[in-house]
């Protein structure tokens, strides 16, 4: 017998491709697969959520209401209160809002600038974004985008979509294990849910001008709130605008424009004072 | 600066994918030529999976020898290998990680055969054990341990006194 190790074959065990080539058509096939098939399940869960009449979908958001309207209130928070709700109803009145949706506006006193609607067509406005704002017609223009997103059951069909969205994606990095390769494939999958997000917010955008414009005669106060918010985001030039869940601020800035030249809406025009419930808000201005 | 706090999440994950395929290659492409080196040097040694020796008539000494390793596997196999258990097929970012722990698994076992001044190895075989991605998300890590039956010749017996 004769008795013999030959050198091992090394094409037979391993791979020799490049392992690069591998990662590339693996990562932009994998990610192309979930990217599409958010893009579906999101698309299709938001339509479906927005089709739910707006009754149930108040039904189902009065805890958020009662958590609101129960909260307690000092004088000022309940004049400022009051002043966004008047404004609200002013709006709401020239936005055709269908038959059997209404809107109740929040006020928190919180320092978080922003603003939101939610389920059941409530709107929050905090202290924070109020403070920023100068005059009535960019409050009146914030207040109007809100109202707009529940107008367009935004906040339903970003509830049904994210739910949707969150099996996918679930299923996909329980695939692929929790601590690597999730990060960049999520993101693929984010990514049409982020589009989604940024079309909602140019339509209630859209929404919100035609309602200033009629309201307020021009869309002056919409400059004031989009240069507010692009300064607040920060240099536009860091940001890539697919990763955003808002249009940039020069983006939205140049849509006024564009949308009043289209629409013959006067760009500037007489600037109304804050209300007084929303003017004493501000903080004091130091003694230079 | 912004832009760095902004997208810091994939920042990360680029420059640790870029370190684990940097670093990982490199490790491997050296790891590959001591292997090739050290398996000419220890040419003369013979492994095999036969029970019995060829020659059983022979007078041999036998010892048990072993050789263990453990490898783990780097940041961008570990991607890669993700996204392959998605779609199935071959899982070429680890094959030449479990090559690599077998040929020195077997490696050391024939260098614990030349101490003990063996050059057959009989029975070989070979396992290899999960040690650290036993739980999703831990660090795919395998020990593979190499195991035989080496034979030498009988030492002399003691003389009568």
């Amino acid at each position: 017998m004769r008795l013999e190790n030959p050198r091992p074959d090394e094409t037979v065990n391993y791979s020799t491709e490049h392992p690069l080539k591998e990662f590339a058509w693996l990562l932009a096939g994998v990610s192309a697969v979930v990217a599409a098939a958010v893009a579906l399940a999101g698309y299709f869960a938001g339509e479906l959520a927005a089709r739910v009449p707006f009754r149930v979908e108040k039904e189902y958001a009065a805890g958020i209401a009662r958590q609101w309207e129960e909260r307690q209130l000092t004088p000022e928070a309940a004049h400022a209160r009051a002043a966004l709700r008047a404004l609200a109803a002013k709006l709401a009145a020239a936005m055709a809002l269908p038959e059997g949706m209404d809107v109740t506006v929040h006020y928190d006193d919180a320092k978080t600038v922003n603003a939101m609607a939610t389920l059941g067509g409530n709107v929050v406005f905090y202290r924070g974004l109020l403070e920023r704002l100068a005059s009535e017609d960019a409050v009146a223009t914030v207040l109007a985008h809100e109202i707009a997103h529940a107008k367009l059951r935004h906040p339903a069909s970003a509830l049904g979509r994210g739910v949707a969205v969150g099996v996918v994606l679930s299923v996909v990095s329980s695939g692929m294990g929790r601590s690597v390769g999730g990060d960049p494939v999520q993101l693929a999958g984010m990514l049409p849910l982020l589009k989604y997000n940024r079309d909602q917010e140019r339509a209630a955008d859209e929404e919100a001008l035609a309602a200033v414009a009629a309201v307020y005669g021009h869309v002056g106060g919409a400059r004031e709130v989009f240069t507010v918010l692009g300064k607040l985001g920060g240099d536009e030039a860091a940001r890539v605008g697919i990763l955003q869940t808002h249009p940039l601020g020069s983006e939205r800035l140049a849509r006024v424009d564009e949308l009043a030249r289209l629409r013959g809406w006067a760009r500037e025009g007489p600037v109304r004072e804050l209300p007084p419930a929303l003017a004493q808000l501000k903080p004091a201005k130091r003694a230079e | 600066m912004q832009a760095f706090f902004e997208y810091f999440d994939l920042l990360l994950f680029v420059v640790l994918l870029a370190l684990g395929y940097g670093i990982g290659r490199m490790n491997e492409q050296r790891h590959y030529r001591s292997i090739r080196q050290r398996e000419r040097e220890l040419a003369g040694v013979l492994a095999f999976g036969i029970r019995f020796p060829p020659d059983p008539k022979t007078p041999r000494d036998c010892v048990l020898v072993t050789g263990s390793v453990v490898v783990s596997s780097d940041y961008f196999k570990q991607f890669v290998a993700g996204l392959r258990t998605l779609i199935g097929g071959r899982m070429a970012a680890y094959e030449s990680l479990l090559d690599r722990a077998r040929r020195e698994a077997m490696l050391r076992m024939k260098a614990d055969a030349v101490r003990h001044g063996a050059s057959l190895i009989l029975n070989v075989k070979v396992e290899s054990t999960n040690v650290g991605g036993g739980m999703r998300g831990g660090v795919p890590a395998m020990e593979v341990f190499a195991y035989g039956t080496a034979l030498k010749p009988p030492r002399e017996a003691p003389r009568a006194a």
